[in-house]
């Protein structure tokens, strides 16, 4: 599973200039009393005073005060084979800052090694627009400067997760490829929890194996929203829908998140009586159930359908909201 | 708050093992630690008035999992509750400063982490600037290796004396039960293994674990009702350093040394300090800005080299120093947390036991 967050951020009247410039080629530091800070800052660093920007061109030569050999890239590192991290200290800073060397080996770096800043062909006004390799095969480059200053800058951290689903994950799941659904009876309090979470969250007891229980592929709704989309990003719902809490017969908790698009927004109600209609055995699938909320119920049911039974009782229901 | 501060003590504590893998959720590892320090200290749930968690719903990738991490703290009957999104030993500080307020006695700590769903190398880039930095992956563990190298250039110490803090501290962690890593490998072994982030090997760097903490704080009188032998905070102070790499002297941690005098470290002998030690070279910097000699025992659990639960590691740290107090095996003790990359932000705290 991966999880995105596309981060936008302004970039303010120092970090703006030094993007910019990195995309037109140049390395800008920012003076800060008699030093260059590079990169530059908005406020002094000893004391956090504001300091009014004063851009100086540095680079693009520059020296390695210290550095490491990334000999097990990753995929969020400027290069796919191994590589040096270096803080350097560019000429006409005082300060030096991190940033990669594209050395070839490990025998090519050394404490006090001349580098110099090679462009990327393609720029965006970011900080990866750059990087360094030993001055001696630095190539001159002709670098076309682009037209806005750069006030706006989008990071998409990705980040990838895997885990094997929880015994009583792997239980549940189990339980639906065969039209089953299980749920675990505390043994504290005697509630009935489907999905179970493998504990009872209110008595702090772990349950185990001997606490499985099948409730029934029957309930009444006890809430539901009508969710409206908006196209925000990674959004792939257009149209309307239905989330449902349903409480199973025999649960004490309900099934939370329900997809429902078969009924009518107008006809649907709390204390309408449903039954699940289960996919046929070879098409159910849960590979989308992780250890996470929800039942992953979309993948080995059809739908939900009213049984025609007289409603529940939405009173008591208000309990199981969510 | 009065200008005297409240005396209070870490008066219990627990910890699940450092797991590789830790097959279920984190409320679960939770839920462990609090049932086991209700069970030993014969409280019940209510009696703990304040609970407050340090977790990263980062590292397991999971959005609110904090609010679900209270299900294993106990979220009936209804408490005072807080978190910060920080290694627990912070949440521990916050504690210590609640019970100042003087209208309760009795808190809970809790710290929790599940690195091992996610990949920590691309999570901790999250943490740095973001506009210089994490554009780049710029993950700790290079950054610990120049911090290593420019101890290594500095001439203050040499990749044989990393080995050697990472021989001592698995040594040292066989006997600790919940440690992770734990062998008796000689230096000249490790020295013979490949680097990974040159100058540090593997083997300098922490394992990838799974695992909780939980600590309980009492004041006063309350603390020797629950504790026979309660170890009392007797300082404790955090300061932070610029998050640029390059604006720091990486061969020293001005913020370590500034909270060790804030704690009030060298008012006396330091029997056992427990430091967190996330690469090797990191205890050399600290050793030097705690301004610890040989007559203190360094990391006895084995340290984060032996076992890195994410968000629990420096809470671990005041709980093992507490633990050798209440065992009566030290009489004054340093426990360090750290956070962010080459000690960018460092907490101390003095503890000590009672007559």
């Amino acid at each position: 599973m991966t999880l995105e967050f596309p981060y936008t951020r302004t970039t303010g009247p120092v970090v703006g200039p030094f993007l910019t410039a990195l995309r037109d080629g140049k390395i800008l530091g920012g003076r800060c009393g008699d030093r260059v800070l590079c990169p530059p800052l908005e406020y002094e660093p000893e004391t956090g005073a504001a300091l009014e920007p004063d851009f100086v061109e540095v680079g693009p030569g520059g020296v390695v005060r210290s550095w490491t050999w990334v000999a097990e890239p990753t995929p969020k590192h400027p290069f796919d084979s191994p590589f040096a991290f270096a803080l350097i200290q560019l000429d006409g800073a005082d300060t030096p800052f991190v940033h990669a060397v594209d050395a070839g080996s490990i025998d090519a770096m050394s404490t006090g090694m001349r580098v110099a800043a090679q462009f990327r062909e393609e720029r965006e006004g970011a900080i990866t627009d750059v990087y360094f390799v030993p001055e001696a095969s630095a190539t001159a480059q002709e670098v076309t400067p682009g037209d806005e200053p750069v006030r706006i800058t989008t990071h998409l951290v990705a980040l990838t997760i895997s885990e094997p689903l929880y015994p009583h994950r792997v239980r549940f799941a189990e339980g639906l490829l065969k039209g089953r659904i299980i749920g675990q009876r505390s043994p504290v309090s005697g509630k009935v929890y489907v999905p179970s979470s493998g504990y009872d969250n209110l008595s702090r007891a772990e349950m185990t194996e001997a606490d499985d229980v099948e409730v029934a592929d029957r309930g009444s709704v006890s809430s539901f929203t009508v969710i409206t989309p908006i196209q925000y990003y990674g959004q792939k719902e257009t149209e309307p829908y239905i989330r449902a809490s349903i409480l199973l017969d025999g649960a004490d908790s309900p099934i939370i998140g329900v997809d429902v698009r078969n009924i009518p927004v107008d006809e649907f109600r709390v204390g309408l009586r449903l039954q699940a209609i289960w996919k046929p055995p070879g098409d159910r699938d849960v590979s989308e159930l992780g250890n996470r909320f929800g039942g992953a119920w979309e993948g080995v049911l059809e739908r939900w359908e009213p049984t025609g039974e007289p409603d529940a009782d939405p009173r008591p229901l208000q309990e199981f909201a969510f | 708050m009065s200008t005297t501060p409240r005396d209070v003590a870490i008066v219990a504590t627990s910890q699940t093992p450092s797991y590789r893998l830790f097959n279920d959720s984190e409320p679960k590892l939770i839920m462990r630690c609090v049932n086991d320090i209700l069970e030993r200290t014969g409280l019940d749930r209510s009696e703990l008035q304040f609970t407050i968690a340090g977790s990263c719903d980062y590292l397991s990738g999971m959005p609110f999992a904090f609010v679900s991490n209270i299900d294993g703290v106990g979220a009936w009957p209804p408490v005072y509750e807080s978190h910060v999104e920080m290694d627990a030993a912070w949440a521990l500080n916050e504690a210590w400063l609640r019970l100042q307020l003087g209208d309760i006695d009795v808190a809970l700590v809790i710290g929790s982490g599940k690195s091992s769903p996610g990949r920590p190398r691309e999570v901790f880039p999250l943490q740095t600037d973001p506009y210089v930095m994490a554009p780049l992956g710029l993950d700790p563990v290079s950054l610990a290796g120049i911090q290593a190298r420019a101890l290594l250039d500095a001439g203050i110490a040499t990749e044989r004396d990393f080995a050697e803090v990472v021989s001592r501290s698995r040594r040292d962690a066989q006997s600790n039960p919940n440690a992770q890593v734990a062998k008796d490998v000689p230096v000249d072994e490790l020295l013979d293994q490949p680097y990974f982030s040159a100058p540090l090997r593997k083997h300098d760097l922490p394992p990838i674990s799974d695992g909780a903490a939980a600590v309980v704080l009492a004041v006063g009188d309350r603390a020797r009702e629950i504790s026979e032998r309660p170890a009392w905070i007797r300082g404790i102070d955090h300061r932070i350093e610029s998050h640029h790499p390059g604006l720091r002297d990486l061969t020293t941690s001005t913020s370590t040394a500034q909270a060790a005098a804030g704690a009030g470290v060298s008012a006396g002998p330091v029997d056992v300090a427990e430091l967190m030690v996330n690469y090797s070279p990191e205890e050399i910097v600290l050793r030097r800005a705690l301004g610890l000699d040989d007559a203190t025992r360094v990391n006895p659990s084995g340290g984060p080299l032996a076992g890195h639960p994410v968000m629990a590691t420096g809470l671990v740290r005041i709980l093992e120093a507490a633990n050798r107090i209440s065992a009566g095996e030290a009489q004054r003790a340093v426990a360090h947390a750290s956070s962010g990359p080459c000690l960018q932000q460092n907490l101390v705290c003095v503890l000590e036991g009672e007559g």
